[in-house]
């Protein structure tokens, strides 16, 4: 579902914020991506988006080649990708409604459809009864929740998350990661950016380490639940 | 590709359109202050243009009721009576114009009246008046008036017992150069004010992508394309000139109600009998369009290229 093939990516200025990443992530896997700050987790993210080209490589991202895509095609790539940010993105004048509805206006789908699936990807998260709220009225833990219902609202392939438990407290951060268990479970291809080791170590799925732009380690599921520590170079 | 997934498309981008226009409405309404302020600098922008125009138009229908005031005026020779005077304004009906004699009792009552010089006939011991004709266009005359002036001047002169013809319409010539330069205002200031409310807007919608760069940069990752990110600017650029040019005919009705009767005591004072008129529905009409349009205009020429500047910025590939 995501190819990593030798990817290099080189910013202006000669800073190499990835070198030679090689990973795949098939169909239906749940994968964390951990590493200190600034070792190309959000540049590796920005790649799968089409927000930046790879300097040298290939990133395959659901049976398309972005390397070999116009920037046009963007749009089409990211509809294809539940994205979950650290800070939400919500539109603070937009309802929770609105905010969830987004995807699936900008997919030109009918509005009696929009309904039914904005208020099933609310329930999902459990803020249904949010619906009518703006934003700021919600707590961290619930705005995360609203950011998770519209990725998923359009029934994306793919999920990846940036960071999601930055701000929550542990145990709303497992809520979520459970959440994402769950939907991974139902088929949709996970990928989260985390420096929560404690937590990535308790779910028990793959890891993928990063660290000064190399992908250093590679840890299969099942291993780091039976209480394995993930190197971090 | 198939007809049936070319109508799914067409319907989806329809339903686009719509979530657009209702987005950009949803932002004029959210922003109230904003945009009123925005409206009345356009609506007065568009109302100084107008206003002229709606002023030279007015003289101009005023120019057509010229029957009134067209006069080419006769003063026979003392010598002439009344039956040669009327043998020439029956001469002058039947070449289709309006014709009044004054006779020389006549014209001095009204000169007596209108100088004040209750008793000037007294101070004659005989009325030095001749008589006078008095000729206007007929109301079928489509003549220019200037071409029927001269031509009747020409036949008046050639006649016997005519002393001297007086042409009284240098003061409509004016009036035709005055509504020349009139129209010329308003040309240069329809074309300037043009460009003012295509800044204005264009700057408005600047503000407004700036303002929204978070909503946009959202948007975009989530996949929204560049039309679809630009749409609702689009709709808000017309949203501006329309509102903004019905706010003008708003402002204009007004000064016309404001200045209708002085204006009427001003006219009646030349002897016209005339109701100052409106745009009219049709003009009204196309007067909203064009703001619109000029709006539209606006926003295309802001929207993209701010949009560029956004995308730089955040490295949102647009």
């Amino acid at each position: 579902m995501i190819t990593f093939e030798n990817v290099t990516k080189r910013y202006p200025g000669g800073l190499k914020a990835l070198q030679e990443v090689s990973f795949e992530l098939v169909a239906g896997e749940m994968a964390f991506l951990t590493g200190h700050s600034g070792a190309g987790k959000s540049t590796l993210m920005r790649l799968i988006l089409m927000l930046d080209n790879a300097t040298r490589g290939q990133v395959l991202v659901n049976g398309k080649n972005l390397t070999k895509m116009s920037r046009s095609a963007a749009p089409g790539v990211r509809q294809g990708i539940g994205m979950i940010f650290q800070d939400h993105k919500l539109l603070r004048d937009k309802t929770i409604f609105d905010n969830v509805a987004l995807p699936l206006m900008i997919a030109g789908i009918r509005y009696n459809d929009i309904r039914k699936r904005v208020r099933a990807a609310l329930d999902k998260v459990g803020l249904l009864h949010r619906e009518r709220a703006w934003p700021l009225a919600l707590s961290g833990g619930e705005q995360q929740r609203v950011g998770i219902a519209r990725a998923i609202v359009g029934m994306p392939p793919i999920l990846l998350a940036d960071e999601p438990t930055g701000n929550l407290d542990p145990e709303l951060s497992r809520d979520l990661l459970n959440l994402f268990r769950q939907l991974n479970a139902q088929g949709v291809t996970v990928l989260i950016a985390s420096h929560d080791l404690a937590l990535i170590r308790e779910m028990g799925q793959r890891v993928l380490v990063l660290s000064k732009g190399q992908l250093i380690d590679d840890i299969p599921a099942g291993i780091t639940g039976s209480g394995q520590r993930p190197r971090v170079g | 590709m198939s007809k049936r997934a070319l109508r799914r498309k067409a319907r989806s981008w329809g339903r686009r359109q719509l979530y657009s226009l209702f987005s950009s409405i949803g932002t004029l309404v959210s922003h109230k202050l904003a945009t009123l302020m925005t409206l009345l600098v356009l609506g007065i922008a568009m109302a100084l243009p107008l206003g002229l125009f709606v002023v030279v138009e007015n003289l101009r229908s005023i120019d057509l009721q010229q029957s009134e005031w067209g006069s080419v005026t006769v003063f026979f020779d003392a010598s002439v009576d009344s039956e040669s005077a009327a043998e020439t304004a029956h001469a002058i009906e039947q070449r289709n114009a309006e014709v009044r004699l004054v006779s020389p009792e006549e014209g001095m009552a009204e000169f007596s009246a209108s100088s004040g010089f209750s008793s000037a006939a007294d101070l004659f011991d005989e009325n030095p008046l001749p008589w006078v004709a008095i000729l206007t266009p007929g109301a079928e005359n489509e003549q220019p008036l200037e071409a029927w002036v001269s031509e009747w001047q020409a036949w008046l002169e050639q006649r016997e017992g005519v002393d001297l013809v007086q042409v009284d319409h240098k003061w409509l010539q004016r009036l035709a150069g005055l509504l020349a330069l009139g129209r010329g205002l308003m040309t240069v200031l329809t074309v300037l004010f043009s460009l003012a409310v295509v800044v204005v807007v264009a700057n408005t919608i600047r503000l407004d992508v700036a303002s929204r760069s978070e909503e946009i940069e959202v948007m975009s990752m989530v996949g929204a394309n560049n039309g679809f990110i630009r749409q609702p600017f689009l709709y808000s650029g017309f949203w501006y000139g329309m509102l903004g040019a019905l706010l003008a005919l708003v402002l204009m009705l007004a000064a016309i109600f404001y200045l209708q009767s002085p204006l009427e005591q001003l006219l009646e004072a030349y002897g016209s009998q005339y109701l100052l008129k409106g745009l009219g529905v049709q003009r009204s009409l196309l007067v909203l369009l064009s703001g619109g349009f000029l709006g539209l205009c606006g926003a295309f020429l802001s929207v993209q290229r701010h949009l560029r500047l956004l995308a730089q910025g955040h490295g949102i590939g647009l």
